[in-house]
């Protein structure tokens, strides 16, 4: 172990393995078979997994506006200045389903 | 297992993949056994407080944000749970604690001196208060930053400072018994 200074902010390697060695218990691998086997009994409720899923379902459903746009300039000939604006005004009435998640992911872009 | 791996990994945990969560459960168990072993001073105690902190990782992680690392996340969780497990512990009778814990705390000098490096490590380990433990297993044996350590544990960064130097010295003071060990 080395002089260390009360302000010391650099691990001793020494001390730091012989730590891990005292400290190391056995059977890791049966430990892990177990905790393994609670995950399946313990399953996350439907709240925690719409959180893992929220922003890529929000980067999904922008991607989606952005295709029907695209989509939306190609068929109907119209201008993209006319299809934004059409866009616009869907979004800002508040009756489209999602709009305003929709609203949020835009202005997140900016 | 580079970091990327483990980012990996905790993102497709965080989407729901067990498998992916199981993965992570394996590059940390020792780490968790470890430190839960610092807190609680028993094997199986210890075992029990990190399976309880990986459970509560797993029922979480829909909230662990995937820009931060995820090892100081998990281990506070694990930290966590084996503060409550020593308070369960506490509220029910006294159970016998780990023999070599138990020994060094009765006679720190006298007992360490028949006993191999590792268990004269624990012993000195016993002696020190929970906080100094833990300042120095998570500094020098799992190389965390001192600031991660006063994040983890609720402490100002210099109390982590003064727990590693005392807990440091405290270890050196019982180890002297070994240093021809010790210096090898």
């Amino acid at each position: 172990m080395s002089d260390l200074s009360p302000l010391d902010a650099v691990a001793d390697p020494k001390l730091g393995r012989v730590l891990r060695m005292a400290l190391d218990r056995p059977h890791d691998g049966a430990f892990v078979a177990r905790v393994r086997a609670r995950l399946v009994r313990a399953d996350r409720g439907w709240d925690e997994v719409l959180a893992g899923w929220f922003w890529q379902g929000l980067a999904a459903a922008s991607l989606v506006a952005a295709f029907a746009a695209g989509w939306a300039v190609m068929s109907t000939g119209a201008t993209a200045g006319e299809v934004q604006e059409s866009m616009a005004v869907q979004l800002l009435d508040g009756q489209s389903p999602g709009s305003d998640l929709l609203l949020t992911s835009l202005a997140g872009n900016r | 297992m580079t970091g990327v791996d483990e980012t990996e990994l905790a993102a497709r945990a965080a989407e729901g993949s067990e498998e992916a969560f199981g993965e992570l459960v394996a590059i940390h168990a020792p780490m968790a056994r470890r430190v839960a072993y610092t807190i609680l001073e028993d094997q199986e105690d210890a075992d029990d407080a990190a399976q309880d902190g990986f459970l509560s990782a797993w029922q979480a992680i829909g909230r662990y944000d995937a820009r931060r690392a995820f090892r100081p996340w998990l281990m506070q969780i694990v930290v966590n749970a084996a503060r409550d497990l020593r308070r369960r512990r506490r509220v029910r009778a006294a159970e016998p604690l780990d023999h070599v814990a138990a020994a060094a705390r009765d006679n720190p000098a006298g007992e360490v001196g028949a006993l191999d490096l590792g268990e004269k490590l624990r012993a000195a380990l016993a002696t020190l208060p929970e906080r100094q433990r833990l300042a120095v297993v998570l500094f020098d044996a799992e190389g965390y930053p001192q600031a991660e350590i006063a994040k983890m544990l609720g402490i100002p960064e210099g109390t982590v400072k003064s727990d590693v130097f005392h807990g440091r010295r405290a270890l050196r003071k019982v180890l002297e018994s070994v240093k021809e060990e010790w210096d090898e």
